[in-house]
């Protein structure tokens, strides 16, 4: 470790690192547009500029992404003349942007807008007309480009060179004329292009899915994990006027994601905003209706009493906590347990996604659950006299036709969509993972948190609170089964 | 505590008819003067530049909207009244509301949404009058909300006049 000294602060830095990464990892705000801590540094925005001092010599400005630190660095971020010189290079930054802040999908998230309202000028000084370029200019299937919002500060260049290993975008042209732009205008490939969309400081990539979808600031952000793959990548679930999830985000996690996250997990929506969800049903002489929750719980609890052979059949989505109350529910029902477990697709990449889409592999085994695919849990249901299917999706993953198909077996459901079976007794509806808490056990180990984003639909109870009150009805508390 | 002594009263005040036939001759004069009263829903209320009514959005003379959904309304709603959603458009704006809602019975005719807005999208009309059979009738959307630009030109002057100190032109065209 290195001792400098910020603003009249000693804080010992990692030599390693360049100097705006020690400021910041000691709370001191350094400005930063094509600093990134995840990519290498090369200071072409020159808005980290800080004074430094070094023995003897005078003090001078220096671009603190590209400032290793050194012993006794005598750093002031907050000088008059730092100040100064951050001013000026706002200006040039701000010379050729547009204006079109209203319009703009970064705005009120914009590292421009925030650093030109804490240090910029009040008024531009050019009378020039300013530089017209292209403004909607697709870059493949994820990302839109507006040319004349681009401050060249190459993170997005960088992104394709440092992380997925496989340049894709690059600085043409010269000069004034630069712009960002894909070798020979092909349009972008792989499943991480949507990352460039989050580190582009100002509003020049978006994405073509979100675009003009809702302003940032309406959107509550909550900590949440991505469903999409065993890896579990930390995200930030962003819910607009508490219905639509509109973007998921990567959330810095150095053990699991870092920054970044694939596009399969940002776009994950169809699922978590789907219509129609079920409430609770239960089966009368005239077929399933929709009845509340007490009575849909006492007739799956009739529905599963007394039967021999029962499984419980669980999700890949099942948190570590419903997991727990499933496994206790079993017990009560000296049960079968197993979880559904899909196939790995082709999704798998040597980055992050694992291929494996379900997201609790690891914490569902740990819990004792293995898991069949979903014709071989066909096969361990097909003699069972009931069966408990729980956690959202699960009918979609077992096939519904499998579920329609089950003679002889009485089914409790559990989740978010009822199926149309003859099997089935009671349907009961679970919250999607953005809204609900608990946790998912990834790949290596980590533990993965979900928190609600938003509420469910009025009615609809937590997984594990449904499945502890079942088990009590099934059999009460003292009474062996 | 107060003490209120009745007045004693003089003998002319006591014989209470002159009195009366000093106030009817109050009454009678008035008769044959200038009504200060309005019969208003016959008559309507003057309006002018500076009345604040309900807001509107403006369509410019070439009949697209001139707002781009950029949110500042919303945000400076202070009633919660307005809820934009915003959309992708073909024209070189690229942007313009895709729904836009004012609820009017949170509206309180405030004018922030008009002086928030960096579009010279949504101005005050002259439209005051607020009534319908349900709630929901009165959730003001895109179309109830809509006015050709002339309809508003004297507020929009009006407001230009007002802000000439920091604003000389218009972005509106």
């Amino acid at each position: 470790m290195t001792k400098i000294t910020v603003n009249g602060r000693e804080i010992d830095a990692d030599p390693k690192k360049p100097l705006i990464a020690a400021c910041h990892e000691n709370g001191i705000d350094v400005p930063m547009y094509c600093y990134h801590p995840g990519l290498r540094p090369v200071g072409s925005c020159r808005i980290c500029q800080v004074e430094v001092k070094q023995g003897d010599a005078p003090a001078r400005v220096v671009a603190s992404c590209r400032t290793p630190v050194a012993e006794g660095m005598i750093v002031n971020t907050d000088s008059p003349k730092a100040h100064d010189v951050r001013r000026e290079c706002l200006e040039f930054l701000l010379k050729n942007h547009p204006l079109d802040c209203p319009i703009c999908d970064k705005a009120g998230e914009c590292d421009l807008q925030d650093y030109s309202f804490a240090e910029g000028q009040t008024k531009g000084r050019t009378h020039e007309p300013r530089r017209k370029l292209e403004k909607r200019k697709s870059l493949g299937d994820v990302i839109v480009l507006d040319e004349e919002r681009c401050i060249l500060c190459s993170r997005c260049v960088r992104f394709f060179e440092d992380v997925t290993k496989k340049p894709q975008l690059t600085v043409a042209d010269l000069g004034s004329r630069s712009v960002i732009s894909t070798f020979l205008d092909k349009p972008l490939k792989g499943n991480y292009q949507g990352n460039i969309a989050d580190i582009c400081p100002v509003g020049a990539l978006t994405l073509k899915r979100f675009r003009f979808q809702a302003r940032v600031w309406n959107l509550s952000k909550h900590l949440s994990t991505c469903a999409e793959c065993s890896r579990g990548c930390s995200v930030t679930a962003e819910v607009l006027r508490g219905g639509d999830t509109k973007r998921f985000r990567p959330r810095f996690n150095p053990k699991v994601n870092q920054w970044w996250m694939c596009d399969t997990g940002r776009f994950a929506f169809a699922h978590v905003n789907a219509a129609d969800r079920a409430v609770a049903l239960r089966r009368t002489a005239d077929g399933l209706e929709a009845c509340d929750l007490d009575a849909a719980l006492s007739a799956a609890a009739s529905a599963l009493r007394g039967k021999s052979n029962v499984a419980v059949v669980l999700s890949p989505f099942a948190t570590n906590e419903e997991a727990a109350a499933a496994k206790a529910l079993a017990a009560r029902l000296g049960a079968k347990t197993c979880f559904v477990s899909p196939a790995p697709n082709a999704l798998k990449d040597d980055f992050l996604h694992t291929g494996d889409p379900c997201p609790n592999r690891r914490g569902l085994t740990d819990l004792g659950f293995a898991g069949l695919a979903a014709a071989e849990v066909a096969g361990a249901i097909a003699g069972a006299g009931a069966v408990v299917l729980a956690g959202e999706r699960v009918v979609e993953l077992l096939g519904a036709e499998r579920v329609a198909a089950l003679t002889g077996t009485r089914v409790v459901l559990f989740d978010t969509h009822c199926v149309d079976a003859a099997a089935l007794d009671a349907c009961i509806g679970v919250p999607v993972h953005v809204e609900k808490d608990g946790h998912w056990t990834n790949v290596e180990g980590h533990l993965g948190r979900l928190t609600i984003a938003r509420g469910a639909p009025r009615g609809v109870r937590a997984l594990d609170e449904n499945l502890k009150r079942l088990s009590e009805l099934v059999s009460p508390a003292g009474a062996k089964a | 505590m107060v003490i209120v002594r009745r007045k004693e009263l003089s003998l002319r005040e006591r014989l209470y008819l002159p009195e009366i036939a000093r106030g009817l001759s109050i009454t009678f004069r008035k008769l044959f003067e200038k009504p200060i009263t309005r019969q208003y829903p016959e008559e309507p209320l003057p309006k002018d530049e500076v009345t604040r009514g309900q807001p509107r959005l403006v369509v410019k003379d070439d009949g697209n909207i001139a707002c781009v959904s950029c949110g500042m309304c919303e945000i400076a709603c202070p009633a919660y009244a307005i809820t934009i959603d915003g959309g992708e458009t073909d024209r070189p704006i690229e942007r313009e509301p895709k729904k836009f809602e004012i609820d009017m019975l949170r509206c309180i005719l405030c004018g922030f949404c008009e002086e928030a807005c960096p579009k010279d999208a949504i101005f005050m009309s002259d439209e005051l009058e607020l009534a319908d059979y349900s709630r929901a009738a009165l959730i003001y959307d895109l179309e109830k909300l809509k006015r050709p630009k002339s309809a508003l030109q004297k507020r929009i002057d009006y407001v230009y006049r007002l802000n000439n100190r920091w604003r000389k032109s218009s972005s509106t065209s």
